[in-house]
């Protein structure tokens, strides 16, 4: 079970978007090949997510709990490779 | 590595060389990356073309120096370890000031980035006068809007402009974060007993970041490029029309320092547009010494006020635009006294 979390602002600009939407594509791709993914999106304003997570740079991209992008926007392919790692 | 990676690397290294040099170059031969149209000759045009002349004017001169600003800021935020200045900046004592200040050019404009960080400080406890500070420097004195405003306005403006922008961020900072409801904010969101996060950030591999350089400057053109060329169409229908005598009467003089104050923060448009506008009431006949406080404008600007507010409350947001009008005022006055630049 891998769970994704992407931290961006809300409104989400075009930056998060982005980020968004190039999870979610990776996501259904890993999912049809049977894999069980979630994907969240969390705003940093928040205090729960600033509680756990501290200081972020946005666009950031956690999985199941750990920082692995700050502050840019990736592209499918290394989100692919980020998350196959994990499976 | 692959050929493609390869290829890739060699191509993009020598976009930048090639920008690098042709700005250094047109530095060192002192070209003029401004326009040149003056309101005389706008005049003779058709209405219509008056906008298509003076983009086509700005853009023949001002390509490499926009180019140069965005491949900067690319880099920039790809290859400077940010997260390592935040931990300084959140040390909490009169260090995470300067650390802001000194810091602050090398985060690029863009609400995305200024506001979550911003909030971030402040939770993790660096209190809200560095976090305030930062707030102030970095829409001002960013790498983009510095590389611009030393292009259109000259050393010296542009320098005072730094100068006294991240002299009065400091202030600011400071005697808000001293106010009952600075305090009151501080007590509210403040120190926290904070457990470190899990970061553990992935490796690219160095084509791959060079890229990603590029990516975030192409990122940040398409978001900036669309307000700027409307802001273009604005000018130069102002530089074409507005009567001279009024911007010479208003806009020289200790009357012409506050008018320019006034005027800079409401009048908000995005840096470039404010710096493009200040030239272009500078041709018209502004003062320099209200060129400095024009371009102080910034902070108080309506719609950043109310984007920070919904943070900060409008208290604190008042307080800091009162304060940043006064030095605005101070900034310009202190320039021309030294200058003589009324």
């Amino acid at each position: 079970m891998i769970q994704v979390e992407v931290i961006g602002v809300e409104p989400a600009c075009y930056r998060c978007k982005e980020t968004m939407q190039n999870t979610e594509k990776v996501a259904a791709k890993l999912r049809q090949e049977g894999h069980e993914i979630t994907v969240s999106k969390l705003d940093v304003m928040n205090k729960s997510t600033m509680e756990k997570y501290g200081v972020v740079r946005t666009p950031a991209f956690a999985l199941n709990g750990v920082i692995k992008i700050m502050g840019k926007v990736p592209d499918s392919g290394v989100i692919e490779r980020i998350i196959r790692k994990e499976l | 590595m692959e050929t493609r990676s390869k290829i890739r690397l060699i191509a993009l290294l020598s976009v930048i060389i090639i920008v690098t040099g042709l700005m250094a170059w047109s530095i060192l031969s002192k070209l003029n990356l401004m326009p040149t149209a003056t309101s005389e000759h706008l005049q003779t045009l058709p209405l219509w073309q008056i906008p298509l002349y003076y983009i086509w004017d700005y853009a023949k001169h001002g390509w490499l120096c926009l180019s140069f600003a965005f491949i900067m800021s690319g880099l920039f935020q790809e290859f400077i370890p940010q997260d390592l200045m935040l931990k300084y900046m959140g040390s909490g004592d009169w260090r995470a000031y300067i650390f802001a200040t000194l810091l602050a050019p090398v985060f690029c404009v863009c609400s995305c980035t200024m506001v979550p960080i911003f909030g971030g400080l402040v939770f993790a406890g660096s209190g809200i006068g560095p976090a305030l500070t930062f707030l102030l420097v970095a829409p001002a004195n960013n790498l983009l809007a510095d590389i611009i405003t030393v292009q259109v306005m000259g050393w010296p403006i542009a320098l005072a402009d730094m100068l006294a922008g991240a002299t009065s961020a400091i202030l600011i900072g400071y005697i808000v974060s001293k106010t009952p409801w600075g305090k009151q904010f501080e007590e509210k969101f403040g120190v926290r007993a904070q457990t470190a996060p899990d970061v553990d950030l992935v490796d690219e591999p160095f084509d791959d970041r060079l890229w990603n350089a590029f990516r975030f400057g192409g990122q940040m053109a398409k978001q900036i490029l669309p307000s700027f060329l409307i802001g273009l169409v604005i000018v130069s229908y102002f530089q074409a029309f507005f009567p001279e005598e009024i911007v010479r009467n208003l806009m020289t003089g200790a009357r012409g320092v506050l008018v320019a104050a006034l005027l800079g923060g409401p009048l908000y448009t995005p840096t470039l547009i404010e710096v493009v506008l200040g030239r272009a009431l500078m041709d018209l006949g502004m003062s320099p010494a209200a060129t400095v406080a024009w371009l102080m404008g910034q902070p108080y600007d309506i719609p950043n006020s109310l984007s920070a507010s919904k943070v900060v409350g409008w208290k604190i947001v008042v307080t800091y635009g009162i304060l940043a009008l006064i030095s605005a005022i101070l900034s310009g006055l202190v320039y021309g006294f030294i200058t003589g630049g009324f």
